[in-house]
């Protein structure tokens, strides 16, 4: 049985095809967010890729900040819930998740069966959060994915001791037009990140083992500077930014009209 | 000629009519402002108070006391507050960072008499304010700021935090009831007249009647489902704020409560839908987005049962005793005393009230409340065990609030209590 799950974010959509809760069929990930075509882009692209028709699919549940618009839903769970059921299918022993999404920043704490047992997310401020990497990845002049490659040439690691993504942004132009290194400034970026998402895994309590989804997991400098503040390994997934999707198509399953059909 | 196309118009959909206590409240809320603006007129002093003053002086004195705070609150809900808000903000130059209900009520302050500004219930002028500090230390500087912009006396009484006492030590009390006795003589020279004592004891005896009634009415809440929407108390807060010593507050929380009995009777509840989940709501409203709160709520089929703003107002002491009285409102408001006594208090409470999460309002404007919550929350989590979510708003000030986030916080809570019922069962 096929089940489908679309995670609408903020800046970008995704979607997995699920053959009987246990294998992806198909993936997509269109950077563009709630209120555009990205939706229906991923939805489309999924079941392209999966070579088959909507009729195929036997349950669709959506997430993320756009789950209450998209008509053909069954169901919609938050992204709560998606990510922590996502990241337990792929990693059955993380107990912590790290999701740094479009404008917010989760951490969710999984019991042992990969419940989600609590969560603890950012307040009112997008300091931490992907949008925040988007806006100093601007002002740097690069794009957001050199980031990681651009935080491993650092030198050193420049302080940016603004956390609100407007007066760092400040705070950056001051340092580039002082010739500080972009690489050393991209590590200090980085490093503002990691110190703000490890306040929020320090209040949600950490316990081993530490994963992370979301986009930003695959910028490899956070990743690091992340490491560093929480002095523990962090798993990413290749298909960290799928995450979402998958928690959705395993919650599409498990709630097949009929009861979980046998994989 | 073609005919004009008609096109069928939606019916609205009827709203419920208010029960008779809903009615009785808002007529009374109406008597106490006519009531000032008369007195006004007359040209008697009316007083403005912070919400948990000895309210009973002045109403053993007659005259008309009104409270910004409450005022703030109701003007809020009203969506009427962000043009006294802006006024503060810009004209007056207060900062964002102060609590909005002293920013609202300092703009409305400024403007009243100006008829660009318009708000249901506008304040009077008034002649005199009343402030204690035990639910907030900003409200001195706040009714300082009022006195001078009036040039008015201002009348003070000086609480002090209850850090880890669970009862006030001897002269702290002595030194609040000193304070009170002064509070009177001041008073009886403002206004020229003598206190009567005999009826001050009348006063005192009609306050903890309203108070008795409206514990026994909260407490009715207890049952499983809920005969009340839990924010249905934050509407019946008001008689006990504005009115705790009036005997018109006694026959609307008579009628509450043969109201919530009759619900009890009948298997109803005022909670717009299914209760699947209960919790307890911690902090002031966001009365802003009052309605888009508690739809979300009732979407999700959670009933906020409890909360543990509205016990601030739970004065008790025996009519006739000074001590005690001085006592009960230096601790009443939970802002007064320490963490671990507040916590203590939620954590009684979500048990008592069967609660199966928390719900936590950090409010922006009131950090004295909100400080409590982020260390609260674990000693919530760990002695209850249930889960607690918090999601950012503000009691006057609609910047701060945000739907889509409040609403993945209330979903985010569901889905972990709904996980955690479902193991309850397969336990048992």
């Amino acid at each position: 049985m096929l089940t489908l799950g679309l995670d609408i974010g903020s800046t970008s959509c995704k979607a997995v095809v699920l053959r009987d809760g246990c294998k992806i069929l198909a993936e997509t990930v269109i950077p563009l967010g709630t209120g555009t075509v990205g939706a229906r882009q991923a939805f489309d692209g999924a079941l392209a890729e999966a070579g088959i028709g909507f009729d195929a699919i036997g349950r669709t549940c959506v997430t993320g900040y756009g789950r209450f618009t998209f008509k053909e839903a069954d169901e919609q769970k938050s992204e709560l819930s998606c990510h922590a059921k996502g990241m337990h299918f792929v990693y059955p022993d993380a107990r912590t998740i790290i999701d740094i999404g479009g404008q917010d920043v989760k951490v969710l704490s999984l019991g042992k069966n990969g419940a989600l047992a609590n969560f603890v997310m950012n307040d009112k401020c997008a300091a931490g959060t992907g949008r925040f990497l988007d806006v100093m990845a601007r002002v740097l002049n690069v794009k957001v994915e050199e980031l990681g490659d651009l935080d491993a040439q650092a030198q050193e690691v420049v302080s940016i001791s603004s956390t609100c993504t407007v007066f760092a942004e400040s705070e950056v132009i001051s340092k580039l037009s002082s010739n500080v290194r972009i690489p050393d400034l991209t590590a200090g970026i980085h490093a503002s990140v990691a110190k703000r998402v490890a306040g929020l895994v320090f209040r949600a309590g950490l316990v081993e083992k530490v994963a992370m989804s979301g986009g930003v997991a695959l910028n490899k400098g956070v990743v690091r500077a992340l490491k560093k503040e929480l002095k523990t390994d962090i798993l990413v997934h290749p298909d960290c930014q799928l995450t979402g999707a998958l928690g959705a198509a395993l919650y599409a399953f498990d709630d097949l009209p009929g009861g979980k059909k046998p994989a | 000629m073609a005919e004009p196309e008609v096109t069928a118009q939606p019916v609205k959909k009827p709203k419920r009519p208010l029960p008779k206590s809903r009615l009785m409240v808002n007529e009374q809320t109406t008597g106490v402002y006519a009531a000032a603006y008369e007195a006004k007129k007359r040209g008697e002093p009316v007083g403005w108070s912070t919400a948990i003053f000895p309210q009973e002086i002045c109403e053993t004195f007659d005259i008309p006391v009104l409270y910004p705070e409450n005022n703030a609150a109701s003007v809020s809900a009203k969506h009427m507050g962000e043009q006294f808000i802006s006024h503060a903000e810009g004209a007056m130059r207060y900062p964002i960072n102060i609590c909005s209900y002293a920013r609202l009520n300092i703009g409305m302050a400024d403007v009243i008499g100006n008829p660009e500004f318009q708000a249901d219930p506008m304040l009077p002028r008034p002649d005199f304010l009343l402030i204690v500090n035990n639910s907030c230390t900003q409200l001195m500087k706040w009714y300082e700021a009022l006195a001078r912009m009036f040039d008015i006396p201002l009348f003070f009484i000086d609480c002090l935090f209850n850090y880890y006492e669970e009862e006030p030590a001897p002269h702290r009390i002595k030194y609040l009831r000193s304070q009170i006795e002064n509070y009177i003589k001041n008073m009886e020279k403002f206004l020229g007249r003598k206190f009567d004592w005999d009826r001050f004891l009348e006063v005192q005896k009609i306050s903890q009647r309203n108070r008795e009634l409206f514990n026994e009415i909260v407490a009715l809440n207890e049952r499983k489902p809920a005969p009340m929407s839990g924010f249905d108390l934050f509407n019946y807060m008001a008689p006990l704020v504005i009115c705790r010593g009036k005997a018109s507050t006694t026959a609307i929380l008579e009628q509450l409560k043969k109201e919530v009995l009759e619900h009890i009777a009948n298997n109803t509840s005022t909670f717009p839908a299914e209760e699947k989940y209960r919790v307890h709501w911690e902090g002031i409203a966001c009365w802003p987005n009052l309605g888009f709160t508690l739809k979300t709520l009732k979407n999700y089929n959670v009933n906020a049962v409890m909360n543990g703003y509205v016990t601030a107002w739970d004065i008790a002491y025996e009519p006739g005793d000074l001590d005690g009285m001085a006592k009960a409102y230096q601790t009443s408001s939970t802002n007064s005393l320490s963490t671990p006594t507040i916590m203590g208090k939620r954590i009684d409470s979500i048990k008592h009230f069967g609660c199966d999460g928390m719900l936590c309002h950090v409010n922006r404007s009131c950090k004295l409340m909100t400080f409590h919550i982020h260390v609260g929350r674990e000693m919530v989590e760990e002695q209850c065990g249930v889960p607690c979510a918090n999601f950012d708003g503000d009691q006057s000030d609609t910047r701060v609030f945000n739907e889509a986030q409040y609403e993945t916080r209330v979903q985010g809570l569901v889905e972990i209590m709904e996980e955690n019922k479902k193991k309850q069962k397969q336990e048992v």
